[in-house]
């Protein structure tokens, strides 16, 4: 596991933290995402106004995205997960490995994010699942951390997703 | 009946007489069956219930989706099995994405609501989240620092260490500890909004950003075990009603072998000259306003007991008098009219005391001020100053 301080820059988003991670490591032990979204949630937070609900809500969504990673599939290649910021949004980039017949369906999950019945689907999805889908758990994201979802492909069977959470100003 | 189920880092337990179940702590399980004990749980506790059931998540730190669909299914399944049933799903405002979340459930249900426990919780709440309470607690704190800042070596204040400061207040005693100890890490936990802003403002002037203000529940944190050196919590065990629950997350949070500071007063012991019975009869009457709202002022001298009681060791109590000869007499002054108007002006009203005894009352407050001001006088208002080291 690597953290270095500058991953790649994005456009007036400034670059908090990298980590790159063997997936064969990474999904050795499920509770990997937990600690993993708990730490790291901590050490992006502490500037923050109020760096412990930030925290707290950072880690929830990281989470996820990490569990999300986990759930891919893949045992090989690498999960790189980089977190900027830019004034009270920070930014989740995770890339992991997947098969390349996987990638159209996180596309069409994070296209629904953004459509008008998004709320009814996530209602919907709480009210009859028995376990929340990848689909769900976007809506989540975005219904509950108000947050904005990027699909990107990777060039290997990779799939990146890029989540804005404006949690700043949810917490304060 | 009450029964628990237990893992490293969550905890359900329901307790039928109440008809509350409870989540807490960290519940991120990988599938359903890592919490299928839980989830039988709360389908025998539904069973049980008879009208409302309680589902109690303020003190749920973490849930993933995973166990939120598992639990959320079971109450709605319930509901619809059953109409005579309501569940009430209690939540706290500190820890937002569970409002959040559970909120979607009344719009699915309508069986289901959602109340923000911590919004009406303590008898004393609306006096000390008031922000006329300010002013009275910046000179407080620097009447009192004037004291502390050489008797918190004593009790374990030191270089380097992480502290927390529970019911931080206006936040200057965080600042003053800042700049004359340096410690690592200083959290400052209040739940007024009102006061933390207040807090990071001052802190901000003074270049400081390292002080963590943090909007929290005394009694419900979000801080994790076993992580600070020291933990202050002053001039606030004395307006809990539920004290000793205070006090287990003080000790929660507090390291092993680390220690826990509170201070505290025993109004009826202010005192002054000229004018002394008019004084104590008014500050008598203090305790009595504070106890009309479960709220303990006398508690100073009872710290020791309240700290063996929480199971600390190696406990300190000392007790100091902050009076008119420290600094400036008007500071002195200034804070016992701040008294005046909150507890005669607001608290014996509220009681819905007559104007005669608010009269008497005020009476005892301005001859304090007399005392204070007057060039022979002497006015006083003692601490009561006491910790206890977290057993390793
Ligand atoms: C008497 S003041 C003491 C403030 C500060 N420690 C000082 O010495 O100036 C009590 C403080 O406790 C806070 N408080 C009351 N109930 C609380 C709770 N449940 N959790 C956190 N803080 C609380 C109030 O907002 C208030 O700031």
């Amino acid at each position: 596991m690597i953290v270095a301080n500058n991953g790649p820059a994005e456009a007036a988003f400034e670059p908090l933290l990298q980590l790159e991670m063997e997936m064969g490591t990474f999904i050795s032990e499920w509770q990997h995402c937990d600690h993993l979204s708990s730490y790291l949630a901590r050490i992006i937070s502490h500037n923050r106004t109020d760096p412990v609900r930030h925290s707290n809500f950072f880690s929830s969504a990281l989470n996820e995205l990490l569990e999300v990673s986990f759930r891919s599939g893949a045992s090989s290649g690498q999960v790189v997960l980089a977190i900027f910021r830019h004034g009270p949004v920070e930014q989740i980039k995770i890339t992991f490995p997947c098969a390349a017949e996987q990638i159209p369906f996180y596309r069409e999950a994070v296209s629904k994010v953004d459509r008008s019945d998004a709320r009814a689907r996530y209602l919907d999805s709480i009210s009859t699942d028995m376990a929340p889908s990848r689909d769900s758990i976007l809506l989540d994201l975005a219904i509950n951390f108000d947050a904005s979802i990027r699909f990107e492909e990777g060039p290997s069977p990779a799939v990146t997703l890029v989540v804005d959470l404006p949690l700043e100003g949810l917490v304060s | 009946m009450s029964a628990a189920a237990l893992s490293p880092s969550f905890k359900t337990a329901f307790d039928a007489n109440s008809q509350v179940f409870s989540l807490a702590g960290v519940i991120r399980p990988r599938s359903i069956d890592e919490i299928a004990d839980s989830i039988t749980m709360l389908k025998h506790a539904i069973d049980d219930v008879r009208g409302v059931l309680y589902l109690d998540v303020k003190r749920l730190i973490q849930m993933n989706n995973t166990a939120f669909h598992a639990f959320v299914r079971v109450a709605l399944d319930a509901c619809r099995a059953r109409s005579d049933l309501r569940v009430v799903i209690v939540t706290s405002s500190v820890v937002g994405w569970t409002t959040r979340m559970f909120g979607h459930l009344n719009e699915i249900e309508p069986q289901i609501t959602v109340e923000v426990y911590d919004s009406t919780f303590y008898p004393g709440q609306s006096f000390l989240e008031d922000t006329s309470f300010i002013p009275i607690l910046r000179t407080q704190t620097k009447m009192t620092w004037r004291h502390e800042r050489s008797i918190l070596q004593r009790h374990g204040l030191r270089p380097g260490i992480a502290m927390a400061d529970v019911c931080c207040g206006i936040g200057d005693f965080a600042v003053l500890v800042q700049k004359e100890f340096q410690p690592a890490r200083i959290v400052a936990l209040d739940h007024s909004k009102a006061s933390l802003a207040y807090a990071r403002e001052v802190a901000a002037n003074f270049g400081i950003t390292d002080i963590e203000y943090t909007y929290g529940d005394a009694s419900e944190m979000l801080l994790e075990d076993n992580q600070f050196d020291f933990v202050s919590c002053r001039h606030s065990l004395q307006i809990f009603n539920e004290r000793e629950l205070l006090l287990k997350e003080l000790y929660r949070i507090c390291k092993p072998g680390g220690r826990v500071y509170i201070t505290n007063e025993k109004n009826s012991h202010c005192l002054g000259e000229p004018r002394a019975q008019s004084i104590q009869w008014t500050y008598n009457e203090v305790a009595k306003l504070f106890s009309h709202f479960d709220m303990d002022v006398e508690l100073g001298p009872k710290s020791r007991r309240y700290l063996a009681e929480a199971g600390f060791d190696d406990i300190l109590v000392e007790s100091f008098m902050v009076t008119n000869l420290d600094g400036d007499p008007q500071d002195f002054a200034d804070v016992i009219t701040a008294w005046e108007n909150v507890y005669a002006g607001e608290m014996a009203v509220r009681r819905g005391d007559p104007p005669e005894f608010i009269e008497r009352f005020r009476q005892g407050f301005r001859d304090h001020i007399f005392a204070a001001l007057h060039p022979k006088g002497y006015a006083g208002w003692p601490i009561w100053v006491a910790s206890g080291r977290k057993p390793t």
